[in-house]
This record gives C-alpha cells, sequence and structure tokens, in this order.
C-alpha cells in the first residue's frame, strides 16, 4: 500500500526531516510510527497525503508514484485516505452530521446515500444521537470521534491518523485505538503516529520508530527492490 | 486508482446530478450566508449600488436629454418667404408642389393677408396699420422637413428650396441644434468612460469582499482540500456570493433611480407647465433594467472570479 524508497525530506531552511527513509506498509497492515517530538513522524504522514512533497527518493501510494503527480489529481488521491488530525480540524460552523458528510458531499453521493453511510459512520463512533449538536458542544473525546467518523465515511481504503489521542485521558485513548483496530479488522490499512508508547505496547501491531529523521526500529517487511 | 476504489463510487450520472446539486447548494448556501450576516452584506451591496448608480444615472440623463433634443429637431422649421409678385393662387400651388416632396412631411400655408391681419393682432400697432395700403409682407410657408431628415439632410433641403424661383428667402436656424448635438455627442462619451470605470471599481470591491471572505475561511479551505474537495468544488460558493452581490447591487442601484426619478418628476412637472413643454423624464426600460441587471450580476462574477483565482489557489494544506 505505502512504499517509501530512500526519501529525504528537506524543508526550507535546510533542516532534514527525513534522511533516507525505506518503509513498506502492505495492503490489511496496521502499524505504528512512533518516535521523539520533531523526529519526522507528521512529516511522513504529510508526504503520504500529498500534502508535502519529498525532497528526494520516491513515494509510492497503491502503485502510484506520488513524485511527479500533476496538482489537478491530488483531490482524487486524497479521496482513498481518510486522515485523522490531532486537533481533528472539525468545521466549528455546522453540525456533526454535515462535518461528517463533507467527504461524501465533496465526491458527489446522492443525499440519500450521504445520509445512510454519514449514520453508519457517526453510529461506528457511538455518536449517532449527537448528529444534529454543533461541534463547539462536545468533549474533546467526542470532537476527535467526530474527525474519526468523517474520515471513515466513504471508506478510505488507508486510515492515517497523527496523534489522534493526543490531548485525551487514557480510558479515551484506549477506546480511539479500539476503533482504529476495528477498521483494521474489516480490511483498512493503518498507520497511526503516536507518543503514547504504553498504549502502542499493548496493543501488539507492528511499530516504526523515527529518531532525528531516520527509521531506528522497523517490525514490517523490508522494502522490496 | 485501484479498481476496488471505485466499486462504492458514485456512476457518471449520479455524478452528474450530484455536481447539480452542489451547484444548487452553492447557490443557496452562498444566500443564506449572505442572510446570515445581513449587515455586512448589505453595505457591500448598497457600496455596489451606489457605485453603479453614477453610471447608469447619467445614462438615463443622456438618454433624457436625447429624446428631448430628438423631439426639438423634429420641431425644426424651415420658413419660406415668397417672391412679393407671385399671386395667391401660384404661391398655393406652390405649396401643393412642396407637399408633395418626399422630405418634407408638412407645411403651412400663410397667405399675405393673413399675415398682416396676425400681425396686426400680435404687434398690438393694430389700427395704426390699418392706413397703410400696400401689404409689405409676402406669403410665407412654413415647411416642416420629414422626420427622419439629420441636422446636414436639413441643410440640404434649406439651399434647395431657396434656389427654387419661388422663394425669397429660406430661413432656419440651426446653429444652437448643433451645439446641442455636439454636447449630446460629448456626453455619450463621458458616459461610456465612467461607465467602464465604475465598473472597474464594482469589479474591485466585489473582488476584495471576496478576499476577505476567503481569508476568513481559510480553515475550511484547508480542511476540504486535505479531505480530496477539487478547486472547481472551493471555488463554487465563492463565485455564486460574487454572482449574488452583482445581482443585488444592480437591483438596488435601479430601485435607487427609479425612487430619484419619483422625486425630480414633481418639479419636472411644474417645470412643464410654466413653459407648457411636455417633456417627461423617461425611465429605464425593460431592456435597460435587463442590461444593468446583466451587466453587474457579470461583474459579480467576474470580480469573485479574479479574487478566486489569485488567492484560492495559494491556499494549501500545511
Ligand atoms: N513547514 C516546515 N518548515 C520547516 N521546518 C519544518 C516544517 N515542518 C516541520 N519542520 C521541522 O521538521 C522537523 C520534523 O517535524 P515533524 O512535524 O515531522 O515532527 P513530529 O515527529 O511530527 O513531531 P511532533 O511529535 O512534535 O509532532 C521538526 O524539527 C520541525 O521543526
Ligand atoms: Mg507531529
Amino acid at each position: 500500500m505505502i512504499q517509501f524508497h530512500n526519501i529525504t525530506k528537506r524543508y526550507p531552511g535546510g533542516y532534514e526531516a527525513l534522511n533516507n527513509v525505506s518503509l513498506n506498509l502492505q495492503a490489511g497492515e496496521m502499524a505504528f510510527l512512533t518516535g521523539h517530538s520533531g523526529a519526522g513522524k507528521s512529516t511522513l504522514l504529510k508526504i503520504i497525503s500529498l500534502i508535502e512533497k519529498p525532497t528526494r527518493g520516491q513515494a509510492i501510494l497503491n502503485q502510484i508514484n506520488l513524485n511527479n503527480l500533476p496538482n489537478s489529481r491530488i483531490p482524487y488521491i486524497r479521496r482513498n485516505i481518510g486522515f485523522i488530525f490531532q486537533d481533528h480540524q472539525l468545521l466549528f460552523d455546522r453540525t456533526v452530521f454535515d462535518n461528517v458528510a463533507l467527504p461524501l458531499i465533496i465526491q458527489g453521493y446522492h443525499h440519500t446515500e450521504i445520509a445512510r453511510r454519514t449514520r453508519a459512520a457517526l453510529d461506528k463512533v457511538g455518536l449517532l444521537h449527537k448528529e444534529k449538536s454543533l461541534p463547539i458542544t462536545l468533549s474533546g473525546g467526542e470532537q476527535q470521534r467526530v474527525g474519526i467518523a468523517r474520515a471513515v465515511v466513504h471508506k478510505p481504503m488507508l486510515l492515517l491518523a497523527d496523534e489522534p489521542t493526543g490531548n485525551l485521558d487514557p480510558v479515551l485513548s484506549r477506546e480511539i485505538m479500539q476503533i482504529f483496530i476495528d477498521f483494521h479488522q474489516v480490511g483498512v490499512t493503518v498507520l497511526v503516529a503516536s507518543h503514547d508508547l504504553s498504549l502502542i505496547e499493548e496493543l501488539q501491531k507492528p511499530v516504526v520508530t523515527l529518531n532525528r529523521g531516520k527509521i531506528i526500529h522497523n517490525d514490517l517487511e523490508p522494502v522490496d527492490v | 486508482m485501484s479498481d476496488n476504489t471505485h466499486q462504492h463510487r458514485p456512476n457518471a450520472l449520479s455524478r452528474f446530478t450530484a455536481w447539480l446539486m452542489h451547484h444548487l447548494q452553492s447557490l443557496v448556501f452562498s444566500l443564506g450566508k449572505a442572510y446570515r450576516s445581513p449587515s455586512a452584506t448589505l453595505m457591500t451591496v448598497a457600496v455596489i449600488a451606489i457605485t453603479l448608480t453614477l453610471p447608469s444615472g447619467f445614462y438615463l440623463l443622456l438618454k433624457n436629454i436625447q429624446t428631448i433634443s430628438g423631439d426639438l429637431r423634429s420641431s425644426t422649421q424651415i420658413s419660406l418667404f415668397l417672391d412679393m409678385k407671385l399671386s395667391l393662387e401660384n404661391a398655393l400651388q406652390f405649396n401643393t408642389q412642396l407637399q408633395q416632396r418626399p422630405d418634407i412631411a408638412t407645411t403651412q400655408f400663410i397667405s399675405r393677408t393673413q399675415a398682416l391681419t396676425e400681425f396686426k393682432q400680435s404687434s398690438g400697432f393694430g389700427k395704426s396699420l390699418d392706413h397703410v395700403k400696400d401689404n409689405p409682407l409676402p406669403h410665407t410657408i412654413i415647411v416642416s422637413p420629414a422626420s427622419q431628415l439629420d441636422t446636414l439632410a436639413i441643410k440640404t433641403l434649406l439651399s434647395k428650396l431657396e434656389s427654387l424661383a419661388e422663394v425669397d428667402i429660406a430661413k432656419l436656424d440651426t446653429e444652437w441644434l448643433e451645439k446641442l448635438f455636439t454636447i449630446v455627442e460629448i456626453a455619450k462619451r463621458s458616459v461610456i468612460i465612467i461607465s467602464l470605470l465604475f465598473s472597474f471599481a464594482v469589479l474591485l470591491i466585489i473582488g476584495n469582499t471576496i478576499r476577505l471572505d476567503i481569508q476568513n475561511r481559510y480553515q475550511e479551505i484547508v480542511v476540504t482540500k486535505l479531505i480530496g474537495a477539487t478547486n472547481a468544488f472551493i471555488r463554487r460558493p465563492f463565485l455564486y456570493s460574487g454572482v449574488w452581490y452583482g445581482l443585488f447591487g444592480g437591483l438596488l442601484s435601479w430601485l435607487i433611480i427609479e425612487l430619484s426619478i419619483l422625486v425630480l418628476s414633481g418639479p419636472f412637472d411644474s417645470l412643464n407647465l410654466l413653459y407648457q413643454s411636455q417633456f417627461t423624464i423617461i425611465s429605464f426600460s425593460f431592456s435597460d433594467f435587463l442590461i444593468i441587471i446583466c451587466c453587474s450580476t457579470l461583474l459579480g462574477l467576474a470580480g469573485s472570479w479574479l479574487a478566486v483565482a489569485r488567492h484560492l489557489n495559494e491556499i494549501e494544506p500545511k
């Protein structure tokens, strides 16, 4: 699903956030990405979601080379990814339902289909009863779950989460992680960046550890040449 | 991407209806947004309307001047003072001849005796003129040129008539008319310049409003881009906002001018009464109205397009 071949990312200003990173996450796998603050976790996820371009090396997402993709194709690639942010990035001027429905609206689904899928996604994260609420009236954990519902509502093949439990207490964190595991169990590829080492250890999934832009630990299969 | 992802994608037809739906939604959404912040919207619309009122007001003024000057032109008359030696029969015959000419609309024959009587009455010399034996006045024909004749053609007609043997003197006062036409021409061009300038101003006003709107919704744009929205999708509601601004601005400016005409028509009527004239203020015709509305709407679309083209593509997720 995701293949990194010797990726180096140098930000303007010269800082090398990723240094010669190679990685192979297969379809249907679930893995954690860890490392100290500033290690390059977010940068790695941003390259997959086409927010940043690698300075050197090749990034491949589902057999598509992300390096020289025309801008007009970027939206369509992103529709295959569900992205979960640490600060959930909800739109506060519309209801929970409208937030979750957004990916479906963008992709042009019929409104009955939109309603059905949106409710199903909200049900999955246990927030169906809050569909008419505004995000501002929800707790942090609930907001994060709305963010997850929005990320999965269009059934993406790949779920990327950047510190989804960063602001949550241990109980809520475990609940959120369990939702990811549920998606993994129905065949979705999942990559979660997280600091929460004890929780990661508990969940017993492959771990990739970054240190100053270099991989220092990798439970995944090596990249095939 | 790979085929398995396309399975649960909507098909082409339902994507088209969805595209249409999104246009409708953007249309209604942008209208709703304008409605939810009424004071800001009203202010923008008012600025646009006032800016539009100037060129369309000038246009209307010009239209009125043109009609009045047109009336004046059609009331242009040539006075023919006939040869003193011409008998009444011959003069009347000559009058009939004139009436048959295609470049003459109507004629009015005034015989020598008629002329004298009228002169006696109007000059107040009445009695004293009774002693004058020989009537010094010639037969006179007042000629109204055919209405399609322009100033030049009227002048040609004048010289033609003057060259006729029956005519002693032909008189026409055109100088002031020509001056008026030149002024109208200058006014016409000024209206074009003013319209262009103020249209540009409207473009900038709407462009700037949309630019601010884009800035205010920066976060939303970033998020929708990350979720996979195309630029066209993100652009749409902003373009419709511009369209609404233009449309409502145009309607309001039309209303302002109609009201102004209402206010002006009172004094205008008393002017008519004083001068026994029958000038009425001409308002916008239906096609004028359509042109104003279409132009302002198009300006709205163009203004928002400019803003969107410049600022929307700059916003990328970080
Ligand atoms: N847009 C940018 N321009 C310049 N430098 C950047 C930019 N984004 C990130 N960096 C730098 O790249 C390095 C890696 O950043 P990144 O956000 O990937 O780290 P991270 O592992 O996600 O850290 P954290 O756990 O704190 O989120 C950091 O040192 C950061 O300062
Ligand atoms: Mg980070």
